[in-house]
């Protein structure tokens, strides 16, 4: 019985022991002047970029390590703030999206980087979007702006004539519903485009192509047209419906690469994921090429303008509390991703860089990239508009927006009472609480 | 007598090696509970005064959040679908778990496969749950509106993906995920009922219909009242099963109130407000209980 005694207080106490003693004291001390850097990420498997500028770093300064950590691509924000605010944050983290930008730089978590922007000059792209008070708090080291896909091959079956860079939504919704017509008299299932269930669809489009158009005005009848155009594209059978897309978990990887449509809206991310696919066949092989995104008027068109769409950067912060021997690397980790040597690295492997003209080269050397002119002019030509201008609403106004947009995609409620309801929903619950 | 003070003294040492002995038994359970569950509760009912949004300290408000609540109108939407779902579900699943458990409590060729096979759907990942029903409800290409069409109905519902519908489309997955584990404690509580009473009322002439009113359901009386509040519980803060299915849409017409907890808390990061809304949530279901053990007691008391 004593002994029993004995053994139960004994496997009690190390049970408590492991429970309460969990975060010792984390040593940074280095020896002989190597430092390791913990550079945080997501989905590892398929997004390579952190690997390869953590890679590409480590060649140019052997005496720095760059460890990477992972986390959940769909939950980053949601772990990197629980991961901050317990102090067992990354040296460095991405800015996934401006979305929660507001909310690390205010909840001070990001150290002041404006040394290493001001050595990069204005070649980057999107840097605006990281400054509060005259101080930057990330370097943006990709900068994805929205283009349309579109698939010659189909194109060509149809009979349509193919974007040249001069379209408006008008011509945009004219050739989906043409080409969808074609298709059904050649008796095939593809339709004119596809757009995916994200708010951002319509919503990124609306925001960045309407003058004056602001989210936190908490006025968001600059939607109207935008929807108006979708819901009738839908309904007109160009595009599949919403709820089909959400209950079939339709992917618009998918969507594009099996040829189901012939156009679609998608972030310059794709092209990477679209050339990979096709080589390893999840994607049909058929020549495809990019155009910029139509316009709201003509005033934008044609290649003696700059088209208007949108995007948000993706920026390296630094963490508040970063050991402060690690400082310079990190600061220096960051100048190297976002200059020359780290956006042609990034560009061998697909992805936009913040610099796109450094990389045009490297880039279009890529084997399987479109080498037609208009494909290579809206690589490079693009006034990207940010998705979430930072601020302190911006998380809470999106949801509130996310709202309308199922509800007005599923047919659910009618442009106009969506609008009236979100405007509402926005004075009361987050401008005006 | 004069060994008295030495029983007594040890009666004391055995007392209080018996009372060390069941804390050591109860402290490993103890320990988890007190760090993940007891402290951060505890907290809660500090932020839910508080204006903290994780980074920084929290600052107090004093009843700020509160206020705030009591006009909030995407609030008052979830409070009211969370009501509508337990409404239905509550009852559908009490009926269907029971109807199950009887035609399941004979002897019956293959009773043990039947009876797996009920309880299938709640040991079933809900993510996949959520993700084959979502491809059934398919408004254009879903077998359910594919059947719907077939027997002449011109325009089926549009369910998860139309406002008025979404709801009684997740409420049918939630019974029929949960009526089997309910079932399972009906079974149970049906062999607690003694044979001679069955064998009494049928002595006494009572057809089936009379017995099940007569014999099983009030010997059932203390397995349903549990079913009940475990199912009012389960209820109020279904949130899984909404966000994997609709995430709250189409708009809010599937909102629920420990989803919008999770909006505000994890995805707006306003945790004091989170925690006002979560205190409102504990309330809800505390005074339901309540009230259900208050009826409960009276019933048994006549």
């Amino acid at each position: 019985m004593k002994r029993s005694l004995a053994a139960v207080v004994g496997v009690t106490a190390a049970i408590s022991l492991v429970l309460t003693g969990c975060g010792g004291g984390d040593d940074d001390k280095s020896a002989s002047g190597s430092i390791t850097l913990t550079l945080a990420g997501w989905s590892f498997a398929t997004t390579p970029e952190f690997k390869t500028i953590a890679d590409g770093y480590h060649a140019a300064h052997p005496d720095v390590t760059v460890q990477l950590k992972e986390y959940d691509a769909t939950n980053y924000d949601t772990q990197m703030v629980a991961d901050l605010a317990a102090g067992k944050g990354p040296d460095i983290y991405p800015q996934k999206s401006l979305k929660n930008f507001y909310t690390y730089q205010n909840g001070k978590q990001l150290l002041d980087v404006s040394d290493v922007a001001a050595g990069l000059g204005d070649k980057v792209g999107g840097m605006a979007n990281y400054q509060a008070d005259g101080k930057t708090y990330a370097i943006p080291y990709r900068q994805d702006s929205w283009v349309l896909f579109y698939n010659k091959d189909l194109f060509a079956k149809a009979g349509v004539k193919t974007p040249d860079g001069s379209w408006t939504w008008d011509d945009y919704a004219a050739a989906a519903k043409d080409l969808t017509t074609k298709f059904k008299a050649g008796g095939s299932k593809a339709v004119g485009d596809y757009e995916h269930i994200w708010q951002s669809t319509v919503q990124g489009f609306a925001l960045a192509q309407t003058q004056g158009a602001s989210i936190e005005s908490g006025d968001f009848a600059y939607l109207k047209p935008y929807y108006t155009r979708a819901v009738d594209l839908q309904n007109a059978g160009a595009q599949v419906k919403f709820g089909d897309a959400t209950t079939n978990n339709l992917t618009y990887q998918a969507q594009f690469g099996k040829q189901q449509a012939a156009m679609m809206l998608m972030g310059s991310w794709f092209i990477a994921t679209l050339l990979k696919q096709q080589g390893n066949g999840d994607a049909d092989k058929f020549d495809w090429g990019i155009a910029p995104a139509p316009q709201l008027t003509k005033a934008t068109t044609g290649q003696s303008a700059t088209p208007v769409t949108f995007g948000d950067p993706t920026g390296l912060g630094i963490n508040a509390k970063i050991a402060k021997n690690k400082v310079a690397a990190a600061k220096a980790f960051l100048a190297y991703a976002a200059g020359a040597d780290g956006a042609k690295s990034l560009a061998r492997i697909g992805i936009t860089p913040a610099d796109t003209d450094a990389v045009k080269d490297s880039f279009f050397q890529l084997p399987g990239v479109p080498q037609d002119d208009l494909t290579k002019w809206t690589f490079t030509h693009h006034d990207t508009k940010p998705e979430n201008p930072p601020g302190k609403y911006t998380a809470a106004l999106q949801n509130i927006l996310n709202d309308l947009h199922t509800a007005v995609m599923s047919g659910s409620k009618d442009i106009d009472a969506a609008i009236a309801d979100a405007q509402t929903r926005a004075k009361n619950e987050v401008l005006n609480k | 007598m004069t060994s008295m003070p030495m029983v007594r003294r040890g009666r004391a040492r055995l007392v209080l090696r018996n009372t060390a002995v069941g804390w050591s038994f109860l402290l490993p359970n103890f320990a988890g509970f007190a760090a993940l569950t007891l402290v951060p509760v505890a907290l809660l009912f500090y932020y839910a005064f508080t204006s903290w949004n994780v980074f920084g300290g929290a600052e107090w408000t004093g009843l700020d959040n509160f206020r705030q609540l009591s006009h909030d109108h995407s609030f008052r939407t979830a409070l009211t679908n969370t009501v509508y779902y337990t409404v239905f579900h509550i009852p559908l699943t009490l009926v269907a778990a029971l109807g199950l458990a009887l035609l399941l409590n004979r002897k019956l060729r293959g009773v043990a496969f039947f009876r797996t096979v009920a309880f299938f759907p709640y040991i079933t990942s809900i993510v996949a749950l959520a993700q084959v029903w979502n491809m059934l409800f398919s408004p254009s290409y879903g077998p359910i509106n594919q059947f719907l069409r077939a027997i002449g109905i011109a325009h089926p519902p549009g369910w998860t993906t139309s406002a008025d519908w979404s709801m009684p489309a997740v409420i049918v997955v939630g019974t029929w995920r949960e009526a089997g584990y309910y079932m399972l404690l009906f079974l149970a509580g049906l062999q607690t009922i003694p044979t001679q009473l069955y064998e009494a009322a049928r002595v006494d002439g009572a057809n089936a219909w009379q017995r099940l009113l007569a014999v099983t359901l009030p010997g059932l009386r203390p397995t349903t009242f549990f079913v009940v509040v475990m199912l009012t519980i389960g209820s109020f803060k279904v949130f899984d099963l909404i966000l994997v299915m609709t995430n709250g849409g189409p708009g809010q017409s599937t909102l629920v109130v420990s989803q919008y907890i999770y909006q505000k808390g994890f995805v707006e990061n306003q945790f004091g407000y989170a925690s006002a809304i979560s205190i409102v949530l504990f309330a809800i279901c505390f005074v339901v209980t309540v009230v259900q053990f208050l009826i409960n007691r009276r019933g048994s008391e006549s």
